[in-house]
């Protein structure tokens, strides 16, 4: 089976081979550019995350994929579901608006109330306690630690990349598999 | 021209995208449905008692306690591509610093259309205490139920179900149960 398609891929010389990887790069180039595209717009560093825990069931299951926005100037309210990230802990958590408490600060002597400045309290769906345990001592949820609030929801297709993660040998095989095809496709 | 390979990718590729054409027909065909019911939501008592603060065993604080009476029917919010709807009860007032806050006393996960038509006499499930840790002087509270309406796939919509017809004072605070 393998022979023949060596035996074209002589036929067609060093220049397809390289034309071909060339294809390949702008493949991978303009899939990072429609994900950094898309987080500049949605003013968030990941707009799609995958679900990886249950304390959000039955609204989200592990593999689902959420699209996230994270509007600037503007206030989180109750309800709203977030994607934080806790300094020093690798995982981001979705889980939902429990508290907001709009602080005043002080701005060149000026007491104002600045979007940014926002205390919240979050609680996964699925859990008894809010997550006041999960902030590592902080005793708030600080509008720097969001990632972004989450708009749109598609069930299961974020399953994929939980299997690659869970199997290693998958993600090599359907990388080496794509880049084989790549190589060998004719037109 | 007409190998298994070619066969297999033709016919995977039409059969996603027309899954994607039909998920994203259901995801905006919600948009359609423009159900607002409201019901009523009344504040029936708030008391405030001192106690000692979860974390802090030593910082002592005071907890508010709410009861709190719905009527609703949300059934119309029922649609096909109507997941859950996920109900919350808050409250929302300035303290006196000037503080904002919005805080959720009360929720619950509505699965069935059956289970939408809501007669609740209740008390408050999360603990309702004040960011300065003190009521007094705490202008009135205004109570709402609000609802997020989370679908099978597309947008996650929130509304208004009620709220109460005046905002709620909060009592000086109490020691202990009389």
């Amino acid at each position: 089976m393998f022979s023949d398609e060596l035996k074209t891929l002589k036929r067609l010389g060093f220049r397809h081979v390289l034309l071909q990887v060339l294809n390949f790069a702008s493949v991978l180039a303009s899939g990072l550019m429609i994900w950094k595209g898309l987080g500049l717009l949605t003013n968030t560093e990941s707009p799609i995350v995958v679900v990886l825990s249950g304390s959000m069931e039955p609204a989200f299951y592990r593999g689902d994929l959420l699209f996230l926005t994270n509007p600037p100037k503007t206030r989180y309210i109750t309800g709203d579901i977030t994607v934080y990230k806790i300094p020093g802990q690798g995982i981001p958590i979705v889980h939902r608006v429990l508290e907001t408490h709009d602080v005043v600060k002080k701005y060149n002597g000026v007491r104002i109330v600045n979007p940014e400045d926002q205390l919240l309290l979050t609680k996964g769906d699925n859990n008894h306690a809010d997550d006041i345990e999960l902030y590592r001592g902080l005793d708030w949820l600080e509008r720097q630690h969001i990632v972004g609030k989450v708009r749109g929801f598609l069930p299961y297709v974020g399953y994929v990349t939980i299997a690659m993660n869970d199997f290693p040998q998958l993600k090599y095989a359907l990388l080496g598999g794509l880049g084989l095809l790549a190589l060998i496709q004719r037109e | 021209m007409h190998t298994v390979y070619s066969r297999i990718n033709n016919v995977s590729a039409t059969l996603s995208t027309s899954l994607m054409v039909l998920l994203a027909a259901i995801a905006c065909s919600s948009l359609l449905f423009t159900a607002d019911p409201k019901g009523t939501l009344d504040v029936t008592s708030v008391k405030i008692f001192n106690g000692d603060s979860r974390r802090y065993s030593h910082r002592r604080g005071e907890y508010a306690f709410v009861n709190f009476n719905i009527t609703a029917d949300l059934s119309p919010l029922f649609n096909w591509n109507t997941k859950q709807l996920f109900l919350y009860l808050q409250a929302e007032y300035t303290n006196a610093q000037g503080v904002q806050n919005e805080v959720v006393i009360w929720d619950r996960i509505v699965r069935r259309k059956d289970d939408a038509v809501l007669k609740v006499v209740g008390k408050n499930k999360y603990t309702f205490r004040e960011y300065s840790s003190k009521f007094k002087d705490v202008p009135p509270a205004r109570y709402s139920l609000k609802y997020n309406l989370m679908p099978y796939v597309g947008l996650l919509t929130y509304g208004e179900a009620a709220q109460t017809t005046a905002p709620v004072q909060f009592p000086s605070a109490k020691e202990r149960v009389e």
